[in-house]
């Protein structure tokens, strides 16, 4: 558990590398929608490359499914642009883009087959039987239902329609593929199965992909690299380690998991929590001495200690008592109610501007996590005392949320 | 008094009130509609089948039927394609008026079937808005065009009212998800849309023919009630009971019953093939 002394240190968190090579083999670059004077989206960027998945996350109403619509086509961009593997198709209709949509309920055509369904792309192209055929095999294969072939939609499991439903995107080789919360109408233990299962497919197939949905734990999984939305732009674009280890906002740190944050001043070029001083290389063109932040860390990064002494790699923030512990099967998770510590204010804000008076603030509580040996080890109960220490944080500027 | 009545509901477990209220049901029927409808069958064929073949082997009621079966044919293709495109057209278009069209194409259900023809008529007829500036050389009234018009426009909301639900609860990803693998709009709607539909259509073309075939009051107006050249079979039947042939108008009677039978055991006992999804 105990991580190495450098992960003290956050990195600035760099925009995600451009992707020059491979070239991208999807970008949208500059979108923006608005309904009336409402904006949707406001300025997205980003590419994906050749066999790469990329995840959109977002909150019900964060645009992610507009986004996905205008890659398809079924919705036109205010402004900005669609490029598929180097062509403009942002005045292109639908059907003549090349995409691949996996919609959520999956719009498997009822009165076909699910032979029909998988060639019907083939079929509209005009191509020969015997190659449609081919190619309709070769894919029941590729998704285990060759005993399926002659069952309507309606005869089979919501799995199994999802994946007639990827089958019949794969046999016009798509451009793009994009699945729009592929996952939201099945059962917790079919959706994880099926995105390991999807997962290997597209890394079988090589085409790049893009995914919606608003479960963290998929998008951490499923992604190549994750872009986290918000209300209509994008707050962070990385890898699932980067935006969970490193998050750019507060709200990609409270999106993506439990996350603690906490006040805490700049001094002396490291950083004043509370009573407690943390060295921290920070990056000086964006943080100086006096300024507010906020430090996040995750539950997991939280050690206890029943006594003073904290082990190497952890570093004292406060001391706190436990009101609470609960066991979620692997870990037991505690919540603690820190002792007062002095709240940052910046020098220059006067007191009458702020609406809270530091007295009226509530004392700072956070939640933490311990692995079942570790719990087994040092038993703790409601009520006690014990000195909080973290092994991982991240900065960011308090006025950002 | 309501202790012997609800003593009376259930005798040692047999529910009485079940067997009441089915003979209840059918004793109401009975004056109602099974009589009549027997009393066709009962009189067409009282003098024998013979004489019931005879009446109906009549050239002019050969023709009767013919002409009632042709013009509801042509009256159900128009209407049923015209139903098909109003339905889309109103349930994936929202544009000012909408509600005031489907409302209007509801209307001649609301429409005396006399106020019908006699509204063609005005339109029509040799000194119509429309009907004078054709009349010298081309006459619309009065022939079997006229008929078909009627048909029109008595049986226009049926179709269309049995369509447009579907089409309503019809989910727009289908026809997105075909637009998105290739298909252009006429391929998705042929592919994709059509396929959906088809339950729709046949209980909508049903409905509209059967309706057609039976229609009379807008019919008689339009049509002359020529024998052998506009007379449909409704209206046969009435020419012939006001000459007092009886027998002649009851066999085409017997067969305009037995033929809308056919058509309702057809939409009520297919009604699951017509509806698979």
């Amino acid at each position: 558990m105990v991580k190495a002394r450098e992960t003290l240190i956050p990195k600035p968190v760099e925009p995600a590398p451009a992707l020059v090579d491979p070239p991208a083999a999807a970008s949208v670059v500059g979108l923006s929608k608005r309904f009336g004077k409402t904006s949707i989206l406001e300025n997205i960027s980003f590419d994906v490359a050749q066999g790469e998945v990329l995840v959109l996350l977002g909150a019900s109403g964060s645009g992610k499914t507009t986004i996905l619509r205008i890659i398809a086509g079924l919705e036109m961009p205010y402004t900005g642009k669609v490029i598929l593997h180097g062509k403009d198709v942002t005045e292109l209709p639908a059907r003549e883009r090349g995409v691949g949509v996996i919609f959520q309920a999956y719009a498997l055509f009822p009165k076909m087959t699910v032979e029909k369904n998988i060639g019907y792309g083939l079929r509209i192209r005009k191509r020969k039987r015997k190659e449609i055929k081919e190619k309709v095999n070769e894919l029941l294969k590729l998704v285990q239902l060759e005993e399926h072939r002659k069952k309507y939609p309606s005869q089979l499991s919501g799995g199994q329609q999802q994946r007639v439903a990827i089958a019949r995107t794969l046999a016009y080789n798509p451009e793009v593929l994009l699945f729009d919360e592929p996952f939201g109408a099945l059962d917790t233990q079919t959706r994880v199965h099926l995105r390991r299962e999807i997962r290997a497919l597209l890394r079988k197939v090589n085409v790049p992909s893009i995914f919606i949905t608003h479960d963290q734990e998929e998008a951490l999984e499923l992604g190549d690299r994750v872009a986290v939305l918000n209300q209509g732009h994008i707050e962070q674009l990385g890898t699932p380690l980067e935006i969970y280890s490193h998050p750019a906002t507060e709200y990609v740190a409270t999106f993506l998991g439990a996350a603690n944050l906490l006040e805490a001043t700049v001094q002396n070029g490291g950083l004043q929590v509370g009573s407690a001083h943390l060295t921290a290389m920070l990056d000086h063109t964006q943080f100086q001495d006096g300024d507010c932040v906020k430090i996040v860390f995750r539950p997991e990064d939280v050690v206890l200690s029943t006594s003073e002494f904290v082990r190497s790699g952890a570093a004292k923030i406060s001391a706190g008592r436990i009101e609470e512990i609960s066991f979620v099967g692997a870990y037991e998770r505690l919540r603690l109610r820190l002792d007062r510590g002095e709240e940052c204010r910046a020098d220059e804000t006067p007191y009458y501007l702020t609406t809270e008076t530091p007295e009226s603030q509530p004392t700072k509580s956070i939640i933490a996590t311990r692995p079942k040996p570790d719990a087994a080890a040092t038993k703790l109960q409601i009520g006690d005392r014990v000195v909080v220490a973290i092994t991982s944080f991240t900065v960011l500027p308090a006025s950002k949320r | 008094m309501s202790t012997a009545v609800s003593a009376m509901r259930h005798v040692r477990g047999f529910d009485v009130v079940r067997p009441l209220s089915i003979g209840m049901l059918v004793f109401m029927m009975l004056p109602l509609v099974f009589l009549p409808l027997a009393s066709i069958f009962i009189f067409g064929t009282s003098n024998g089948l013979d004489k019931f073949w005879a009446a109906l082997m009549a050239p002019e009621a050969i023709f009767a039927l013919k002409l009632s079966m042709a013009t509801s044919f042509w009256a159900t293709v128009f209407n049923v394609i015209f139903g098909l495109f109003a339905a889309y057209v109103l349930s994936r278009y929202n544009f000012w008026g909408r509600n005031a069209l489907i409302v209007t194409i509801s209307l001649p259900t609301a429409i005396p079937t006399a106020v019908a023809g006699f509204a063609l008529l005005l339109l029509w007829g040799p000194y119509g808005t429309l009907g004078r500036f054709l009349t010298p050389n081309f006459e619309i009234m009065f022939t079997a065009f006229a008929i078909i018009l009627a048909n029109i426009f008595v049986t226009f909301p049926l179709a269309f009212g049995v369509i447009k639900p579907v089409f309503d609860t019809m989910s727009r990803s289908l026809e997105e998800a075909s637009a998105t693998i290739g298909a252009t709009r006429w391929q998705t709607f042929w592919h994709v849309t059509l396929p959906s539909l088809r339950g729709a259509i046949v209980s909508g073309a049903l409905l509209t023919f059967a309706r057609a075939v039976g229609e009379f009051g807008s019919t008689i107006l339009v049509s002359g009630n020529l024998a052998g050249r506009t007379q449909t079979a409704p209206l046969y039947i009435f020419a012939k009971f006001n000459e007092g042939q009886i027998e002649a108008a009851n066999a085409i009677a017997i067969v305009l019953a037995l033929f809308s039978f056919l058509i309702f055991s057809v939409l009520f006992f297919a009604r699951d093939w017509l509806d698979v999804d």
